[in-house]
């Protein structure tokens, strides 16, 4: 116990680590808050330089990133309405209203302390479930990590677009791409067309950059006419009555998010909306009507995005499974690191789990802080003209690309990539079960092989262990859940479309 | 009544192209080691692209069900152009692609320079001034930082890195 106390006191003790915490939230909160600007790409980008730093460092940097970046969307979304990300698309809803009739400030202030008491409620899960967790997955063969990876890829499909089958295609595009080089267990060569270069595999940095990066940036010329609306700020600080009335919602909330923040694929996004939907349907008297200033829409999405961050490093710490994309690139930046995410990350190195909650604890005080200060500055970044801000990002894109190998393969690897991942986005595919599937596909393809070999490559009785393996079967039944829930015929039954 | 969204200009296309990229990348997965074994190198890489297929074919299917845009006044490759690839999106990918081969040769600083000026023109940020100080200040702080802070090594360039000073490499 002492000892997990001073791990986790290790981030706060350290001057650098301290600078480093609050510089990540700081650039986090206005990374989150410039539409245009995301998490995933801001994380995929600084992947790429800090490689070459401890590991500490880097993740203390990257948590606060995430955690002020799943914040920073919301303060666009009151006050320009525009969700600076798809965490803050329900904070609008009901943020830009309130903005409207003059209580920005009082919005953002809310705003501030609900999504750093859901930060807290999602680390203390974090702290509590991660190490149970952990040993529960040593119970996990081959086949329990190829179902639990199968169902991530399913989830983040399923629940992040508008179609299964796009999600799906999207999820094996990733695991296919991750397969191009050598294969890790016969030296073979997989998918390569006789190229040298391609040998070596493709880096799935650039790729990210590409997808999260590019594509976003060209997809953004399309919004270059958007104009934001601006709103005038005052009184920050919330009351203490306004707190305590909205703090019940806010706990339930904050439950909603960190359960499917920890659910393998499912992200802060579809946490704010889940929470916003229950909102919608549990209170009875809300402040105004929802969709025109409610105070509870923005509890209760707000509380949910950031206690999702906390569900999300579940899965990652424990299972190697990112609970959302941010994860899936944080999953990348620990292998460049030589470190492999799952239940022995937790048991061979108990430090690196106590100072990754220790960092985020810390990173969701400075967010408190930077929070509720520095609106003015705030309100003059977030209009930076996109035609200067995107020119700017796809430069630090490709030096972000470049520098992971020197190479400038990569480059066009992640010019190639973002193109892709441009028309992808526009014809209704989500990118993200794509980079997903690049993390995950290694882990299905040996756990599949693995699994296979176990049962000296016996298909029918590889395919009955399914079923006559407790956990297995458990897992399995919550892959074809998944499956079934987005048929017509499920939707029709619940009454849904 | 059909709630499908309404189809865009070019998805037909660009579905069947993702059917096509499947199939090909099923046949050349298939080939990696035919079906030697169960668990062999080939297999997942066969799943993977056989998953691609069926759920392409199954995406190609809802953008032929789909009904097309409304604004019948257009062909579809205006409708294309207008709503997918604007000349502005084209110019700036063509200008990024410049980019890209010119990093070798003119180097991370000249070309980053001459990228973040033309881009930001193409754009629509037409005082050229704000434009000239803002590149060269955005990109002597990504010099500084990424020089000195992350120690990454930035492209001097084949044609300008003999004449470019040591410290700006």
């Amino acid at each position: 116990m002492m000892e997990a106390l001073g791990y986790f006191f290790m981030s706060w003790l350290d001057v650098k680590m301290v600078l480093l915490t609050a510089v990540g939230t700081f650039a986090g909160i206005y990374i989150g808050a410039i539409p245009g600007l995301s998490v995933t790409m801001a994380v995929s980008i600084l992947i790429s330089f800090t490689f070459r730093w401890d590991i500490n460092e880097a993740l203390a940097l990257i948590s606060g990133i995430y955690l002020g970046g799943v914040y920073g969307g919301s303060r666009s979304a009151i006050l320009l309405n525009i969700p600076g990300a798809p965490a803050a698309i329900a904070t609008g809803l009901d943020g830009y209203p309130l903005a409207k009739l003059g209580e920005a400030g009082q919005a953002i202030g809310l705003t501030t302390v609900v999504s750093v008491y859901g930060g807290f409620i999602g680390i203390l899960a974090l702290a509590i479930a991660a190490p149970a967790v952990a040993d529960l997955a040593l119970m996990f063969g081959p086949r329990e990590y190829l179902l639990l990876a199968f169902w991530g890829i399913l989830l983040v499909g399923s629940l992040s677009g508008q179609s299964l089958s796009k999600g799906i295609f999207a999820g094996a595009l990733g695991a296919l791409i991750a397969c191009v080089g050598l294969d890790p267990m016969t030296g073979e060569n997989r998918l390569t067309f006789g190229s040298l270069q391609m040998s070596a595999g493709i880096s799935y940095v650039a790729a990210m950059i590409g997808f999260f990066g590019v594509a976003e940036v060209i997809a953004q010329i399309h919004q270059l006419d958007l104009k934001p609306v601006k709103q005038n700020v005052s009184k920050i600080i919330p009351s203490w009555g306004l707190l305590k009335k909205y703090l019940p919602l806010a706990t339930r909330t904050s439950g909603i998010g960190v359960v499917v923040g920890a659910l393998p694929g499912a992200g802060g996004d579809i946490a704010a909306l889940m929470a916003y939907d229950h909102a919608k349907r549990t209170v009875k008297n809300p402040s105004r009507p929802f969709g025109e200033g409610a105070y509870e829409g923005l509890v209760a999405p707000e509380s949910a995005n950031n206690a999702a961050v906390g569900g999300a490093y579940i899965p990652m710490m424990t299972l190697g499974i990112p609970g959302d994309a941010v994860t899936a690139v944080i999953i990348g930046a620990l292998y460049i690191h030589g470190l492999k995410p799952g239940p022995m990350l937790m048991i061979e190195t108990p430090h690196l789990f106590w100072f990754v909650v220790g960092s985020l604890t810390l990173a969701n005080i400075f967010l408190l802080i930077f929070g509720l200060t520095g609106i003015k500055i705030f309100a003059k970044i977030v209009e930076t003209p996109k035609p200067v801000l995107l020119p700017l990002i796809l430069v630090l894109s490709a030096v972000g690309a470049y520098a992971i190998n020197n190479n400038p393969v990569d480059v066009y690897w992640m010019l190639g990539f973002g193109v892709l991942g441009y028309f992808l986005k526009m014809y209704g595919f989500q990118v993200g079960p794509v980079v997903l599937g690049m993390i995950l596909g290694p882990m299905m393809d040996r756990s599949y092989r693995q699994a296979m070999m176990a049962t000296n490559n016996d298909g029918w009785l590889f395919v009955t262990e399914f079923f006559t393996t407790p956990l297995s079967a458990i897992i399995l039944a919550a892959v074809v859940f998944t499956l079934v829930s987005q048929t017509q015929w499920w939707k029709r039954l619940r009454g849904l479309n | 009544m059909s709630t499908n969204p309404p189809r865009l200009p070019g998805e037909l296309s660009f579905m069947a192209l993702v059917v096509v990229f499947s199939a090909f990348m099923l046949w050349t997965s298939f080939r990696i080691s035919k079906f030697d074994s169960i668990s062999s190198p080939g297999v997942f890489p066969m799943f993977c692209a056989g998953l691609m297929l069926v759920t392409g074919l199954m995406s190609l299917r809802q953008a032929w069900k789909a009904s097309p845009s409304a604004d019948t006044h257009q062909t579809v490759f205006q409708q294309f152009v207008i709503q997918l690839a604007p000349l502005k999106l084209i110019l700036f990918v063509a200008l990024i692609v410049g980019y890209m081969l010119a990093l070798e040769v003119t180097g991370f600083l000249f070309s980053s320079y001459a990228f973040l000026l033309m881009s930001m023109q193409v754009l629509g940020s037409k005082k050229i001034v704000v434009n000239l100080w803002v590149s060269a200040l955005v990109l002597f702080c990504i010099f500084i930082v990424f020089r000195t802070a992350f120690s990454v090594v930035l492209p001097a360039g084949s044609l300008l890195g003999p004449y470019t000073p040591e410290f700006l490499k």
